[in-house]
């Protein structure tokens, strides 16, 4: 009877049941949100790129959200793109991760990186402006009352030349078509299943008002970017590249066919050891032809001209559009802002770190170290046995360890932090330094003489604070240490810092108070 | 010496394990302190020249340089190496390896920086279709960065943890002892990387700034004890520290063993190694050499200014 009483009296400790609370707390958090891996083991790369010269803060974010724009391209990916600053010189690195991607498509990431930006402007297959003539003034866009409630506007300014460029192609032609392309595929054999060659020529969807008045898309980009689009007729993988090689083109682009197609040229080219690069697309779920044709092509708009730019002399001008909602309007503002704005970008990137782990080998990883995490705290449960002689103590210590390793995982779910391979190490840190306080707290609750002598001479709680001040000291060395881990590293090593500092304090606040009393518990009933 | 009274606390099987292993341990009391100091320090000395002849090679991540790891492929290391060479003119250095205990095995392909990655996994895909590849490029101006920050991280980690230990102790001979034993830990565990061959990464780096966690609490644990004694003596004190010592380095080197036992990952092979060895010299460090200096510090003359200053 005093033995149940004891329990309902540890149970109720507040150590004990803030320890409670954080494990359900904890169990709850994984459940709802479930654990974020980093590419290390979820599978992805991981590419840091270095601007070519130092940039401003201003440009930095510019980059990034061009970087944005032009990976989007590769469809509903998960991608993070960051920026980190070393804080000693002051240059900016940009750290971009894609999950769960094939080694084809992560080399195609690195050369969209590596390749800058370019903006094109172009009208009845007439480049007349690229990135480097268009002038974007900051936050010029927004909605356009005046024409419609969910009508949007981005306002731009060209350069001299552009300018009359524009008047020489566009004068007259008032409701034709005007094509924006942020990196389109120059210079490449366009291969398209018959859909996607009829979609091309669709003038309703590409033609703006003037109808077939106005040459195709498929006629624009060919005469503007040299991308000859053929439709696909059982042509071999061979007869495939050897029309291409005709042509001089310098990539092939495989759109809305079989994959087993892809697979065969790529091969193909290998084999031959040709420089010719090829891609791949295929239409996403819920991508309506037209969608699709604009993403191979990288094409925003076409926007419908609605004046004569040979009248008037104003070098501002502004593309307007209209959306189903207020909240549309506005997103498809700021996107298009964003596009000219990227297009305007001088600075090349350099990737000076790329990582690549496949998905099915993440997967793998993940399996391992969950056994090496079962591994390590049945090794633990048997030395502390071995140790004391006593299961009670073997494994209160064990799933103590436990518990905290829960909570890491808890607290990293609820912010959704990425668990890459140093965030792993860094818990064992964590639960190493853990076992060692609470064989600490263990002794001191012993005696630390087998005589009984000790103890009777030294208070209990004389003793518990005396491992008490060890843990605190210890623990404020560890989080001082990894303080600057956290501030001085970019890249990989942040993880390890953040999650050891996370279970260290996590250890001092919540399981090694709880730990001491469940010991003291234990230790008495014996 | 362990008082060894047969008090009325009854007798445990417990008991019987707790007083052999301090049996065990008590040649440690009857060492003579000067020994004790002087046996650690010569350890240090070897290692500090054998680092400074022989230091560990810096890995890719701090270098610059290519690595393809091939996994799921049947060839042998020469004959990849070979057919990348016939293939793309790369010269490459092959390494197998394996995993006993997950049976997960493959070649490194180690290539000069500078080198494209995508032609070896072209040739490599070409030819090995259900190989798994995975590149990783590391330009060597990254490589400086993360050296500098990596060295940063150490120094500044270094002095933080001494400031923390001064400020706990507030007493120049015991905290500079625990400086000094984290010093001689990391210089002992990269010397043994050096001999062993395994490279400084940030990994390693990593582990290395572990290590100073790990050893700052063995030497907190033994200064505490010593210097806040409740019990009789110092011997005493002392053999009931370094039980605990014991009992907490033995649990933690067994989990790090099975970790690396289990672990196909690089990055964690390379932290439960260096720790490993790192905390077996602070084994040495912490029980030996500290307590050394300390049981010479306690029964010194100096050991009223600290009574009086810690008060207890």
């Amino acid at each position: 009877m005093a033995r149940r009483k004891g329990i309902k009296a540890l149970l109720l400790n507040w150590r004990v049941l803030l320890l409670i609370i954080f494990l359900v707390g904890s169990l709850a958090a994984i459940a709802a949100n479930g654990l974020t891996y980093g590419i290390d083991i979820g599978g992805g790369v991981a590419l840091i790129a270095k601007p070519e010269k130092p940039v401003s803060g201003d440009t930095v974010n510019g980059i990034i959200t061009s970087l944005q724009n032009r990976l989007n391209t590769f469809g509903v990916k998960d991608i993070t793109i960051e920026s980190q600053r070393d804080p000693e010189t002051g240059e900016s690195l940009i750290v971009v991760k894609v999950a769960n991607i094939t080694l084809d498509e992560a080399k195609q990431i690195k050369n969209l990186i590596e390749s800058q930006g370019v903006l094109y402007m172009e009208f009845n297959g007439v480049i007349f402006a690229t990135g480097a003539d268009v002038t974007v003034h900051s936050s010029d866009w927004g909605l356009n009352p005046r024409d419609c409630s969910t009508c949007w506007y981005v306002g731009f300014q060209l350069s001299g030349k552009a300018q009359d460029n524009f008047k020489k192609v566009a004068s007259g032609k008032t409701g034709w078509p005007v094509d924006i392309f942020l990196d389109p595929p120059t210079n490449s054999l366009l291969v398209v299943s018959s859909r996607v060659y009829q979609e091309l020529q669709n003038p309703a969807d590409f033609n703006g008002k003037a109808g077939t008045q106005a040459p195709t898309l498929l006629e624009r980009i060919e005469k503007a970017f040299n991308i000859t689009v053929v439709e696909y007729n059982n042509q071999t993988a061979e007869e495939i590249i050897a029309n291409a090689t005709n042509l001089g083109k310098k990539s092939i682009i495989i759109a809305d066919l079989p994959e087993s197609l892809y697979n065969q040229v790529k091969d193909a080219l290998l084999q031959a050891g040709s420089k010719i690069r090829v891609s791949y697309f295929t239409p996403q779920p819920n991508e309506d032809m037209r969608d699709f044709v604009k993403r191979i092509l990288n094409l925003y708009g076409p926007y419908t001209l609605k004046f004569d730019p040979a009248q008037g002399n104003s070098d501002r001008l502004q593309l307007s559009g209209s959306a189903a909602t207020k909240e549309e309007a506005l997103q498809e503002a700021k996107r298009i802002y964003s596009v000219l704005r990227s297009g305007s970008l001088a600075v090349k990137l350099h990737v000076i770190s790329e990582e690549y782990i496949s998905p099915t080998l993440g997967a793998g990883f993940k399996k391992q170290a969950g056994i090496a995490g079962i591994g390590a705290l049945i090794a633990v449960l048997l030395i502390v046995y071995y140790h004391y002689r006593r299961w009670k103590i073997a494994i209160p210590v064990a799933s103590t360890s436990l518990f905290e390793v829960t909570i890491i995982l808890g607290i990293a779910a609820l912010i959704r932090w990425n668990l890459d391979l140093p965030s792993i190490a860094g818990i064992i840190a964590a639960i190493g330094t853990g076992v060692d306080q609470q064989i600490v707290i263990t002794d001191e609750l012993l005696g630390g003489s087998p005589s009984g002598k000790v103890a009777r001479r030294m208070g209990l709680i004389k003793r518990m604070a005396r491992a008490f001040f060890v843990i605190l000291a210890s623990a404020t060395t560890t989080i001082v240490a990894m303080s600057f881990l956290l501030m001085y590293f970019v890249g990989t090593l942040k993880g390890f810092a953040f999650t050891t500092i996370l279970g260290v304090l996590i250890g001092v606040l919540v399981t090694r108070p709880a730990y001491a009393e469940i010991a003291k518990h234990l230790l008495s009933l014996d | 010496m362990a008082s060894k009274k047969k008090g009325k606390a009854p007798s445990r099987p417990a008991d019987g394990i707790l007083e052999s292993k301090r049996r065990r341990l008590s040649f440690l009391v009857r060492m003579e302190p000067k020994k004790m100091i002087l046996y650690p320090l010569v350890v240090f000395v070897i290692a500090a020249l054998l680092l400074a002849v022989h230091p560990p090679e810096k890995g890719i991540d701090l270098k610059g340089g290519v690595v393809v790891t091939v996994y799921h492929i049947s060839a042998t290391p020469d004959e990849l190496a070979k057919y990348v060479k016939d293939k793309t003119g790369i010269n490459v250095r092959a390494e197998k390896f394996s995993d006993p205990i997950t049976g997960l095995s493959g070649i490194r392909l180690y290539a000069p920086a500078g080198t494209n990655p995508d032609e070896i996994s072209n040739a490599i895909q070409l030819k090995y279709k259900n190989a798994d590849i995975t590149p990783r490029v590391v330009d060597p101006t990254f490589g400086k960065i993360a050296q500098k920050q990596g060295i940063k991280a150490v120094i500044y980690a270094f002095i933080g943890m001494a400031i923390v230990v001064f400020l706990f102790f507030r007493d120049p001979i015991p905290s500079g002892t625990i400086i000094f034993s984290a010093f001689s830990d990391m210089v002992i565990a990269l010397a043994v990387m050096g001999l062993l061959g395994i490279n400084l990464t940030t990994a390693t780096i990593a582990a290395l700034l572990m290590l100073i966690g790990y050893t700052v609490d063995s030497n907190i644990l033994l200064t505490t004890r010593l210097l806040r004694r409740k019990e009789d003596t110092a011997e005493d004190a002392y053999l009931s520290a370094v039980s605990t010592g014991f009992t907490m380095s033995t649990t933690t080197l067994g989990a790090l063993l099975i970790l690396w036992l289990v672990s196909t990952s690089d990055v964690i092979d390379s932290i439960t190694i260096v720790l490993i060895f790192g905390l077996l010299a602070d084994f040495m460090n912490t029980w030996i050499f500290n307590a050394g200096v300390l049981r010479w510090y306690v029964a010194s003359p100096f050991k009223f200014t600290l009574k009086l200053r810690r008060g207890s």
